[in-house]
């Protein structure tokens, strides 16, 4: 024993080395759940986090219908088919009913901008030859893509709202650098993202195209945020730099794709048959008889019209259709009124108006109408109305002196306040 | 019941301390189960209760087979889980113990009583902190029987009795309002109890063997139910050389139990209709499976070294189906299967030296290796018989995916350990115990955590000549915080695009600074012998229970629900006496008896910041007050309306013989304890009733918040909070030696009758049954941790021992 007592220094030594080699040892793998460390190193688990962005993306605009809400029910022109919208249309945003919390909360637009972020990390961080060339840039224009969005909603939505950001997380940001900063994100993306994206195999694919972000997509999305705020000229640059010699099948909307969410529960299929419905009488005012687009997008029976759902497999967000609209609205906000009312006389087929008739102060209120028609059902309206200070004239229940209070923007939930450091807007108090 | 005075049990631990022991750790406590009054009722909490000072055993439930639940100095931030739980040790090894939350069969009924020689229960901290995270709560060691010396003994147990309610009053049974009309066809009185077991031993130079069988059956008071358990033993020493001893114990045991659908749990269900529950089926089946194999070494100059590799096994089955009768036209099958299994390997060398004839020191140098695996498979179903079928057919046949749910979960846990024991003994006067142990746990980043321990026990009658002890102690030992977040998850958010995509992305972030929850103990005691009958004892012990794991929910503009994080602070003292007298010991005639009372109170020392926005917000009502505290609203505000937890509680045991006759009984108490119940018929939807409570004059103010499944905020009204303050008879038994007939027949060593009886008294004022039925203290309206009626057992037996 005493022999032992003088290589006392060895011992500890031989301890210590065993103590860290237990390390090892003492790290179990669980099956039952996944760690982040390790993860993912490879191409289909790191398009797992880019789909949990769209995912999260779904949720904050699918739960309660929200994107219907924000976007349309409000003005009252539309009927969802859910009991709480009529307290929509009434503007009581604030109640205390389940679905109206929920709705005046805007953490799951946050989930998407912490996946996206999450996936900026993560490509970034990528092993070599994990990722091709095309899955890096594709990847990374989609995080940037879903982060413009969000924010972008966010703004249309709420007005001024935090940044979460690293650089500037918790930063309050007036609506103006919100979507500075979403406009900054889209314009990065929109050199990232193909036309056409290609599946598992490798193969151009349509279908997946119209469920991701694609270059059209992100190119609309620009070009309504740089719309947002007013700048015409910028729109209208990025959008006649992007669509030249571009045919057809290169353009896709972007929608989101219906499934299951694993965390909360959302109506499986938010688009189903009757869920949109418009009363006759204020359908024959929007869609004048005559109007091809009333029987092509709607089923008239008794005294309603019910949007007709003509894939319930997904939610158009940014539509093909759109592009014209948006060429019009671009030139008519750069100087450009010839330019817009052709875009505008080839978006509108079908419409009974004259529109070669337009001047400069009639054209927006015509491509306001054309968007109204045409965008049904895609959660544009509310926003349109904002942008073009068009609220107290449509929103009977609204006066200018309340649209400057904040009445357009919607309410903040008690959870979205606190902690954030944020008071309810002067209307809403 | 006789209590081996303290300096007995360290004398006589020091000279058996067998080479099975994976830790040669003294006993607070030591009971020799031979002269202990048993229980009719299996599992072996029973026999403890009231039995030892600050050990409660809380008979919460009369379902066979159901465990009581053990505590020993615990105290945890949830009263529903099982981490109170005190360490089980068999011959030193640790087991599997608490029940399964498949078949809720208690893992303490697979080891008839009759195998054990005694059992050491383990409280100080000088003896606890060698099993650093594995006993925060206290251990408990149950030294199974070897073989005595001789070619061959038999002995043989065999009892039957009955279990009867005594003047069953319906109304006051927890589960009456759920089936008032049902409740009488439910319970019955009659129900069998019977055991039987038989024990084989021998020792020799060789070594000894004991090997055995045991069955125990019990019906109880529940109709059409009942448990049964069978098990094969044996506890074996060879000795391969003088200095080589190998040691092999194995206990196996089958328990099974039949379940009753109207009248013992699944509240939630659809109202029971007893019609004919013919067809109803609830089996449970497990299977345990203690082993261990022990060598031991002895190298020579006081040096010994020793290893004990150990296997305890368990297999839980649940099989259940109801048919559409009991299910409002729905029929209902599920099965699920619960395998635990925990493997140790502990190897340790001991040296006793001797410095110089006053000074000695043992000293033992181990390490210890424990691995957890337990796997849960289950499968349940429901469907509505729309398409036609019977309401007898026990198949659930989903149509789609909705119908049935499937689940597997698997956890695996290592625990890879370090210890150092050092008692030093200077003549007779003073001991110091001495332990360091490191834990290395899978559970965190840092693996490792130190728990270091000292104790210094000084004896006065020598050197003073007062039959005075005292003892202090100061150390640590932890309990693991769970689960494994210190590398954080990730989380399936949803099927995207035709369900051919899966969407992923961060659950919760890593969290390195996981570490176990510290458990700082200072214990102190003083021994007094007054005379040669009387033995008084005191123990003051103080612990607080720091760091445990939380949740700190985050802003929603974070992008995720949480982060963990560590902190919050309980604290739990107590004082425990023990009163043992020898009042009569003449010829014909002994009297002895053992009182203990435990004072204890608990407290919430601290609480993270910003409480409210923690997985412990529900704890801010009680800051500085008990964490046992029953907590609920009067108008807004939370308020604490009292304590689940008795002031005082303990047992009273005597025991009497008077020539061939002995007679003995066990009381048990516990005063001020409060028992709040749920209201059944107060439950709301907080919307409808525009957040105002009460809206009936019979309603207290009183109400709990509760989630309704849909996501709705329900109010649950309280109907009653009582005192549940009770003494209960809770064993007694009369035994007739015929000692004339064991003196004729010269094989005959031993022949016993005995009348035994279990929970034969109880006096109280709560208005149920049992006022240890609810086993948060609080009863549910679903009664999801409320017992049924426990019922009086009143058995037959005889003994023999060849």
């Amino acid at each position: 024993m005493t022999h032992w007592m003088k290589h006392w220094k060895f011992i500890s030594l031989i301890a210590i080395v065993l103590l860290f080699s237990c390390r090892k040892n003492l790290t179990v793998e669980q099956e039952n759940s996944t760690v982040e460390e390790g993860y993912y190193n490879s191409a289909p688990r790191i398009q797992q986090a880019v789909i949990g962005g769209y995912v999260d993306l779904r949720r904050a605009l699918f739960a309660n219908y929200a994107w219907l809400m924000y976007g349309e029910a409000r003005t009252g022109d539309v009927k969802v088919a859910v009991a709480y919208q009529q307290q929509v249309a009434n503007q009581q945003l604030t109640s205390t009913v389940a679905n109206l919390v929920q709705l005046s909360d805007w953490g799951y637009f946050y989930d998407v901008i912490k996946d996206a972020n999450d996936v900026l990390d993560i490509v970034d961080n990528a092993a070599d030859g994990v990722l091709s060339s095309y899955q890096y840039n594709l990847y990374r224009g989609e995080a940037l893509a879903l982060k413009s969005m969000a924010y972008f909603y966010l703004a249309r939505i709420w007005g001024p709202v935090s940044s979460a950001e690293t650089s500037n997380f918790g930063v309050h940001l007036t609506r103006e650098e919100v979507v500075n900063q979403a406009i900054q994100y889209a314009t990065e993306a929109q050199q990232l993202v193909p036309w056409i994206l290609l599946n598992d195999d490798g193969i151009k694919s349509a279908a997946l195209t119209a469920v991701r972000f694609n270059k059209t997509a992100v190119t609309s999305l620009l070009v309504q945020e740089q719309l947002w705020l007013g700048n015409g000229q910028n729109a209208y640059d990025a959008l006649t730099n992007t669509f030249t010699n571009i045919s057809t099948d290169s353009l896709s909307g972007f929608s989101l794709a219906i499934g299951e969410d694993r965390r909360t529960e959302i109506p499986l299929a938010p688009l189903s048959a009757s869920i949109l419905t418009m009363p006759l009488a204020t359908f024959n005012t929007i869609y004048p008889d005559g109007d091809a687009r009333r029987s092509s997008m709607f089923n008239i029976s008794g005294n309603n019209a019910t949007l007709i759902v003509k894939d319930a497999s997904m939610v158009e967000l940014l539509t093909e259709r759109e592009i014209d609209l948006l060429f019009a609205e671009a030139a008519w906000r750069s100087q450009h009124l010839d330019e817009a009312k052709e875009w505008l006389i080839s978006a509108a087929s079908g419409a009974t108006e004259d529109y070669s008739t337009l001047t400069e102060e009639t054209f927006g209120d015509a491509l306001l109408l054309e968007r109204q028609r045409m965008l049904v059902g895609t959660g544009q309206r509310m926003f349109d109305l904002i942008r073009f200070s068009e609220v107290s004239t449509h929103i009977p229940a609204f006066t200018e002196a309340d649209v400057a209070k904040g009445a357009a923007y919607w309410p903040l939930s008690a959870k979205s306040m606190a902690g954030n450091g944020w008071a309810q807007n002067e209307f809403w108090k | 019941m006789r209590l081996i005075p303290k300096s007995g049990g360290k004398i006589l631990l020091f000279l058996l301390v067998s080479f099975g022991t994976a830790m040669s750790v003294l006993a607070q406590d030591s009971l020799r189960v031979d002269s202990m009054l048993l229980s009719n009722r299996s599992g072996l909490e029973n026999i403890l209760q009231g039995s030892v000072a600050g050990l409660r055993i809380k008979s919460w439930s009369g379902t066979t087979g159901a465990q009581a639940t053990l505590n020993l100095r615990g105290l945890s931030l949830d009263p529903t889980d099982q981490s109170t739980m005190p360490l089980i040790l068999i011959n030193g090894v640790p087991m599997v113990a608490s029940p399964s939350h498949i078949t809720g069969i208690n893992p303490l009924t697979y080891f008839p009583p009759e195998q054990i020689e005694r059992i050491e229960v383990i409280k100080d901290i000088d003896r606890l902190a060698a099993y650093g995270v594995q006993a925060p709560n206290g251990a408990i060691n149950f030294i199974m029987k070897e073989g005595n010396s001789g070619s061959i003994h038999v002995r043989a147990n065999v009892y039957a009795g009955t279990n009867f309610l005594q003047n069953m009053d319906y109304k006051r049974d927890a589960f009456y309002n759920f089936n008032t009309t049902a409740r009488r066809d439910v319970y019955g009185d009659g129900g069998i109890v019977h055991d039987q077991t038989l024990i084989v031993d021998g020792a020799g130079s060789y070594g000894s063997y004991l090997f055995g069988l045991s069955n125990h059956q019990d019906k109880g008071i529940i109709k059409s139910s009942g448990f049964g358990r069978q098990s094969l033993f044996l506890n074996a020493k060879y000795n391969i050389t003088d200095r080589f001893t190998a040691h092999f114990y194995n206990n196996m045991s089958i328990a099974n139990r039949k379940g009753r659908y109207a009248g013992e749990y699944s509240r939630d269900l659809t109202l029971p209709v007893v019609g004919d529950e013919g067809y109803y089926m609830d089996k449970n089946r497990n299977l345990g499976l203690l082993s261990s194999m022990g060598l031991a070494y002895v190298v020579g100059s006081g040096v010994t070294i020793r290893s004990v590799a150990s296997l305890s096994y368990e297999g839980s089955s649940r099989d259940m189906y109801i048919p559409s009768n009991l299910l409002d036209g729905n029929i209902y099958a599920s099965s699920a299967a619960y395998k635990r299994q925990l493997i140790t390997w502990n190897t340790s060398a001991n040296w006793l030296h001797e410095f110089a004839d006053a000074l000695q020191m043992d000293m033992t140098l181990g390490g210890e290796l424990r691995n957890t695996d337990d796997r849960l498979t289950s499968v349940n179903g429901q469907r509505s018989m729309e398409n036609g079928g019977s309401d007898f057919v026990k198949v659930v046949t989903g149509y789609n995916a909705n119908q049935v749910i499937a689940l597997s979960n698997h956890n695996v846990e290592k625990l890879l350990s370090f210890y150092g024991t050092w008692k030093f003994k200077y003549k007779k006067d003073l001991d110091v115990n001495l332990v360091a142990r490191a834990d290395g746990s899978s559970l965190y980043d840092k693996k490792w955590a130190l728990y270091p321990a000292l104790g210094i026990h000084y004896d006065l009658k020598n050197s003073l000549n007062i039959p005075v002890k005292i003892n202090a102690g100061i150390g640590k030992t932890g309990v693991l915080n769970r689960p494994e977040v210190y590398r954080g998850q990730l989380d399936a958010y949803g099927d995207y695009y035709g369900g051919n995509y899966l969407g992923i992305g961060q659950l919760y972030p890593t969290f390195g600074g996981a570490k176990s929850i510290d458990v700082t103990q200072v214990d102190a005691g003083i021994t007094v012998a007054l005379g040669s009958a009387i033995n008084l004892s005191v123990d003051y012990f103080s612990k607080t229970y720091s760091n445990f794991l939380y949740q700190r929910y985050q802003s929603n503009i974070s992008g995720i629900d949480y982060k963990y994080e560590t902190g919050g602070q309980l604290g739990l003292s107590g004082i425990e006496v023990a009163l043992d007298g020898a009042w009569i010991r003449s010829t014909h005639f002994t009297w002895s008896s053992n009182l203990n009372i435990a004072f204890y109170r608990n407290k919430v020392k601290s609480l993270p910041g910003d409480i409210g926005n923690t997985s412990l917000a529900y704890l801010a009502t009680v800051s500085g007050a008990p964490v046992t505290s029953l907590v609920a609203r009067e108008g807004s505000q939370a308020k604490r309306i009292g304590n689940s937890e008795p002031k005082v509680f303990g047992g009273f045991t005597n025991t009497l013989r008077y020539r061939n006759i002995s007679a003995a009984f066990t009381i048990n108490y516990a005063w001020g304890a409060d028992v709040l119940a749920e209201s059944f018929n107060s439950r709301y939807d907080a919307e409808r009733i525009n957040y105002q409570f009460p809206i009936k004059s019979a309603e207290t103010p009183y109400y709990l918040v509760d989630q309704g499944t849909d996501g709705r905020t329900i109010y649950q009204g309280i109907r009653t909070i009582e005192d549940g303050s009770f003494v209960r008879l809770s064993r007694a038994a009369v035994s007739y030696h015929f000692n004339s007939i064991s003196k004729k027949v010269e094989a005959l060593s031993d022949l016993e009758i005995f009348v035994r009886g279990d929970n034969l008294l109880t006096l109280s004022r709560y208005s149920g049954i049992n006022p240890e039925e609810n086993i948060t203290g609080s009863r549910r309206y679903n009664l999801m941790y409320t017992g049924t009626p426990l019922p009086t057992s009143v058995a037959l037996g005889i003994k023999v021992v060849f």
